[in-house]
C-alpha cells in the first residue's frame, strides 16, 4: 500500500470522524451530557489531528489542536457546553471539515474565518480557566486533592516566604474523573515512552499523552532527564525527557497503546506486563491462566495452560494459528483502516486462537471483524453480475417451461429453488449498496446553520430516522435537491424571530427532516413550522408569469403545487441563499429523475411539509410491461397514476392532430407512444389500446396510449448509454425472461415531445444543460 | 529560601506551549548570571518543552550559584509538573542554596 492510498484512507476516516464530531456536538446541543458523547467528540478531533500530523498537514493540525484544547476543557468539566459554546464548536467543526477538504483537494480555506474561530476557541478555553480559578483552585469535577492546603498557599504570590515550596502531593485521581478508579487487581504494565522532537512539532504534547495514560487507571511516573543537555546547548524545541510509567489498568496493553495511537510514529513506546505486581495483588484469582495472558508471551503460555496434556507439537500448531490469525487481522486492519488501527484490540477476534493471541496484537481493532471497506466498483460489478444471473435464470426457466409440459419434473423443481436463491442473492447484494441516509442528513445541519446565520434566523434542525437505509446512488443524488429544499425552508419558510414572536410562536424555528421506509420505498419528509405557503402571493406570481389565467379557479393544493412549476420563484429579491433563481421545479425534476415523487402540504401560519418518496435502489425498477407496435416497453410504475380503457365517446379531437381524453369531467391530452417513438407511421386508434395516466414534470397529467399491458414486473436496469448510446425517449433497457431486450420508457421525455418539442431537441437541451 | 535582593523577576506567559519554548529560553538567557524569581501564577498550560527549558535553566543557575526561585505557581502549572514526573521539590531544591 503506498502513501497515497494510506492518505486516501485517512481522508475517508476523516469523513467518518467529522460525521461523528457533528453528531456528537448535535447531541450535546440537545442537552446530552453523557461523558461518552464528549469523549467521542474529543476523540474525533484528536484522530483527525493525529492523522493530519502524520501526513504533515499543518493547517489542519494547528486548527485541530486549538479545537481539541477547547474540547478538552469541556471534557474535564472546566467548560460548560452551553448553547453559545456549542455554536462556536459547530462552526469549528465546519471549518475543520473545510480544512480537511482543502487538504484533500488542494483548495484553500478563508484564513480570516479560521483565524477568527481560533481566537474564539482560545477565548473559550481561557475564559473558563479564569472563571474556574476565581471560583476555586480545583476544577469542579475533580476530587479534592489529598492535601490541598499547600497548593493554595503556593498559588498565592509570596516572594518573602522563606520556607519556599512545599512538596505538592499529587493524585492522579484528579485526571481520572471520568473513569472508575482502578481496582488493585488490574494488571500492571511498565510503559517506556520516549518522544522524539517530531512528536512536539506535529502538535502532540507528551504531557497530554501522559495525562491520557493516567486516566486509564492508576499510574506512577518517573521522568528521565539524563538526556537533557546543558542549558546553553539545548534546543528549546528538542525532546530530551523520557518516561517510565507504571500503569495499573483493566484496559490492558491495548488500552495503553491506544493512548499513543497517533504519536507512535514519533516516539518509542515499550509496554511490558509486570508479573510480580499482579502476583502480589491478586490473592484470589486463578492465577496461572491470567498471569499467562499478562505476560509478554501471553498467547503461547495461555495455550500451554489449556493444553497441558497435549503434546508439544500440538501447542506449537496452536501458537502458529494464533500468530497467523494476528497477522491476518493485522493485514485486514491495515487495509481497512489506518487511523482506527490502534484504537482497541480484537476482544472479539474470530477464533479462540486469535482471542488468546489478541493480547499480543495491540493494533487490532474490534471493528475489524464487523466492517470492511470495499471499492464501490467491485460492488457494482457484483450487482451487475447478479442482474445477469437473474436474467439468465429467468431465461432458463422459460425455456424449460416451453420444452417440458410436465410441470412436476425434477428440473422444474430445481429451477424453482434456483429462482428463490437468485432472488435472495439479489436482495443481499442490493443490501450491500444500502447506506444510512445519516451522512446526507448531517450535511443538512450545516446548511441550516449557515443559512440561519446569513438570514439572522434561529433555527433548530431535528432529524429522525437517520439510520434508514437506501441505495448509495440515491443518497448521492439526494444531497443536492435536499440542500435546495432545506435552504428554501430556512430562507422562505421560517420567519424571522421578530415575526415569529409577533405571531406568538417560539422565536426559534424548527425544521424537521425525517426518513422512513414505507412499502418498499423511502419516504423523506421535510417540514418547517414557518408561515406556510402564501397562497395569495403564489397565485399572483403564477398569473404574472402566465402560468395560470387571472380567473383560474384553483384549489389550495393546486396553488401549492404551482411552486413546482418551471421558473417559478416567489422570493421577492433573489438571495444568493436559495440559489440562482432556480426554483422547486429543479428539485422536482431531480427527484423524478431518481424515480421519485415530491408533494407538499402547507397550512398557513403553521408551516409546510414536503414529502419525497424515492425508490430504495436504482438497480432494479418496478415497471409495467406494455406492448407498443409489437415492441415490448417498460413504463416505470412510479410514473403511472392509473390505467384505463378509453371508450370511443371519451376521445375528443383537438386541433389537427391532438386528441384529448375526458376523465372525470376533465380533459387530458392523449399521447400515442408508438407515434412519438416512431414505432408506427400513423397514430393508432385509442379505443383499441390502453391509456396509462402519468404525471409529468410540469405537474400536468398525460394519458400515454399503448396497445396492451403484459403485466407488472421488477426489472434489472441496464444502462443504454454505457452499452449502446443514448436513445431519445428511452431511459434505459432491461432484459426480459425470453432474452429479448425491452426498453424502459423515459416518461418525461415522451410527454415533453408530445408538447411539440421533438425528442431530438429535448436531447440537445439535456446535453446543453 | 535565599531570595536575594538583586533578584530579577520574570512572569511566565499563560500558555507555554511549543511556540513559547524558544522565547522562554531567550528570556532566561537574558537573565543569566542574576538571581531570578519566576512568577508562574498565570500559567494555564505548559508543555514538556518549556518544562525542559526551565529544568535546564535551573541546573545552569545552580552551576552559576545563583538562585532560581518561583514566587508563585498556578494550579495548572503544578499539576502538569507532577503529571510528567518533574518533582517540584527537585526544582526548588536547586534554588534554596
Amino acid at each position: 500500500m503506498d502513501m497515497n492510498e494510506i492518505k486516501e484512507i485517512f481522508f475517508q476516516e476523516c469523513e467518518e470522524q467529522l460525521a461523528e464530531l457533528e453528531s456528537g456536538l448535535m447531541k450535546l446541543n440537545d442537552g446530552d451530557r453523557d461523558p461518552e458523547t464528549v469523549n467521542a467528540v474529543f476523540r474525533a478531533v484528536h484522530s483527525i489531528k493525529g492523522g493530519a500530523g502524520a501526513f504533515g498537514l499543518d493547517d489542519l493540525v494547528s486548527f485541530a489542536h486549538v479545537f481539541e484544547t477547547t474540547l478538552d476543557c469541556v471534557r474535564s468539566n472546566k467548560l460548560e457546553p452551553s448553547q453559545d459554546v456549542l455554536k462556536v464548536m459547530l462552526r469549528s467543526a465546519d471549518v475543520l471539515a473545510d480544512l480537511t477538504n482543502a487538504a484533500r483537494d488542494g483548495g484553500k480555506v478563508e484564513e480570516t474565518r479560521t483565524r477568527g474561530l481560533v481566537k474564539e476557541l482560545e477565548a473559550l478555553a481561557r475564559g473558563e480557566v479564569l472563571a474556574a480559578s476565581a471560583a476555586s483552585a480545583e476544577p469542579p469535577a475533580a476530587k479534592p486533592a489529598p492535601a490541598p492546603a499547600p497548593v493554595a498557599a503556593a498559588a498565592k504570590p509570596s516572594p518573602t516566604d522563606d520556607s519556599g515550596f512545599q512538596p505538592i502531593p499529587f493524585s492522579f485521581d484528579d485526571f481520572g474523573g471520568d473513569e472508575p478508579a482502578a481496582a488493585t487487581s488490574d494488571p500492571a504494565f511498565e510503559v517506556t515512552f520516549k518522544p522524539r522532537a517530531d512528536l512536539y512539532a506535529k502538535g502532540n504534547e507528551a504531557a497530554l499523552l501522559l495525562r491520557d495514560l493516567a486516566r486509564l487507571g492508576e499510574m506512577s511516573v518517573n521522568c528521565n532527564m539524563d538526556a537533557l543537555p546543558r542549558f546553553e546547548d539545548m534546543n528549546p524545541e528538542g525532546a530530551y525527557f523520557w518516561w517510565v510509567a507504571t500503569v495499573r489498568t483493566a484496559k490492558g496493553e491495548e488500552g495503553i497503546r491506544s493512548v499513543f495511537e497517533f504519536a507512535e510514529w514519533d516516539c518509542d513506546i515499550e509496554v511490558r506486563g509486570l508479573e510480580e505486581n499482579v502476583e502480589s495483588d491478586m490473592p484470589m484469582t486463578p492465577v496461572p491462566f491470567d498471569l499467562a495472558i499478562l505476560d509478554g508471551d501471553g498467547s503461547l503460555a495461555a495455550d500451554e495452560q489449556h493444553h497441558d496434556d497435549h503434546d508439544h507439537d500440538h501447542d506449537h500448531d496452536h501458537a502458529h494459528v494464533a500468530a497467523a490469525a494476528v497477522e491476518a487481522v493485522h493485514t485486514a486492519q491495515a487495509a481497512a483502516s489506518v487511523t482506527q488501527a490502534a484504537r482497541s484490540a480484537a476482544t472479539a477476534a474470530p477464533s479462540a486462537a486469535a482471542a488468546a493471541a489478541a493480547q499480543q496484537a495491540n493494533n487490532v481493532a474490534a471493528q475489524a471483524g464487523q466492517t470492511i471497506r470495499v471499492d464501490l466498483d467491485r460492488v457494482d460489478r457484483l450487482i451487475n453480475l447478479v442482474g445477469e444471473l437473474v436474467i439468465n435464470q429467468a431465461m432458463l426457466s422459460q425455456s424449460v417451461v416451453e420444452s417440458d409440459n410436465n410441470g412436476a419434473s425434477s428440473i422444474n423443481m430445481g429451477l424453482e429453488e434456483l429462482q428463490q436463491l437468485t432472488r435472495e442473492i439479489q436482495d443481499s447484494v442490493m443490501a450491500i449498496r444500502a447506506q444510512p441516509v445519516k451522512p446526507v442528513f448531517q450535511r443538512m445541519s450545516r446548511i441550516v446553520r449557515e443559512v440561519a446565520d446569513m438570514t439572522g434566523k434561529q433555527i433548530r434542525l431535528i432529524t429522525e430516522g437517520e439510520n434508514t437505509e437506501v441505495d448509495k446512488t440515491v443518497i448521492d443524488k439526494l444531497a443536492e435537491p435536499l440542500t435546495h429544499m432545506i435552504r428554501n425552508a430556512v430562507d422562505h419558510g421560517v420567519e424571522t424571530p421578530e415575526k415569529r414572536e409577533a405571531a406568538g410562536k417560539n422565536p426559534e424555528g424548527t425544521v424537521r427532516l425525517s426518513a422512513k421506509h414505507r412499502s418498499g420505498r423511502i419516504i423523506i419528509e421535510l417540514s418547517d413550522d414557518g408561515a406556510g405557503i402564501n397562497r395569495e402571493r403564489v397565485r399572483q406570481k403564477a398569473i404574472d408569469n402566465d402560468l395560470i389565467t387571472a380567473d383560474a379557479n384553483l384549489s389550495d393544493e393546486e396553488i401549492d403545487n404551482l411552486i413546482f412549476a418551471p421558473g417559478f420563484s416567489t422570493a421577492e429579491k433573489l438571495s444568493d441563499i436559495s440559489g440562482r433563481g432556480v426554483g422547486m421545479d429543479v428539485v422536482k425534476r431531480s427527484i423524478q429523475a431518481l424515480g421519485g415523487r415530491i408533494s407538499i402540504q402547507s397550512r398557513p401560519g403553521h408551516g409546510s411539509t414536503f414529502t419525497l418518496s424515492l425508490p430504495l435502489t436504482l438497480a432494479v425498477l418496478d415497471g409495467m410491461v406494455v406492448t407498443v407496435a409489437n415492441q415490448t416497453l417498460v413504463v416505470p410504475l412510479t410514473a403511472i397514476v392509473e390505467t384505463l380503457q378509453p371508450e370511443a365517446d371519451e376521445i375528443h379531437s383537438f386541433g389537427p392532430s391532438q386528441r384529448l381524453i375526458s376523465i372525470r369531467n376533465s380533459f387530458c391530452p392523449l399521447v400515442d407512444v408508438g407515434r412519438i417513438l416512431d414505432f408506427r407511421p400513423v397514430a393508432a386508434d385509442p379505443v383499441e389500446g390502453v391509456a396509462l395516466l402519468v404525471e409529468s414534470e410540469g405537474g400536468g397529467q398525460r394519458a400515454l396510449m399503448v396497445d396492451a399491458i403484459q403485466g407488472q414486473r421488477q426489472v434489472v436496469i441496464k444502462s443504454l448509454e454505457a452499452n449502446y448510446t443514448h436513445v431519445p425517449g428511452i431511459a434505459a433497457a432491461t432484459i426480459l425472461g425470453d432474452g429479448r431486450v425491452a426498453l424502459i420508457l423515459d416518461v418525461d421525455a415522451v410527454v415533453a415531445a408530445s408538447r411539440g418539442q421533438s425528442l431530438k431537441t429535448e436531447t440537445a437541451l439535456a446535453a446543453a444543460g | 529560601m535565599a531570595a536575594k535582593k538583586s533578584a530579577t523577576s520574570m512572569k511566565l506567559e499563560s500558555v507555554l506551549d511549543l511556540n513559547q519554548a524558544s522565547a522562554l529560553k531567550k528570556e532566561l538567557v537574558a537573565a543569566r548570571g542574576k538571581n531570578i524569581v519566576i512568577d508562574a501564577s498565570g500559567v494555564e498550560r505548559v508543555g514538556v518543552q518549556c518544562i525542559q527549558v526551565l529544568v535546564a535553566a535551573s541546573r545552569a543557575w545552580e552551576e552559576d550559584t545563583r538562585s532560581f526561585t518561583f514566587s508563585a505557581i498556578s494550579d495548572a502549572f503544578s499539576r502538569t509538573l507532577n503529571l510528567v514526573g518533574v518533582n517540584i521539590d527537585h526544582l526548588i531544591a536547586k534554588e534554596s542554596h
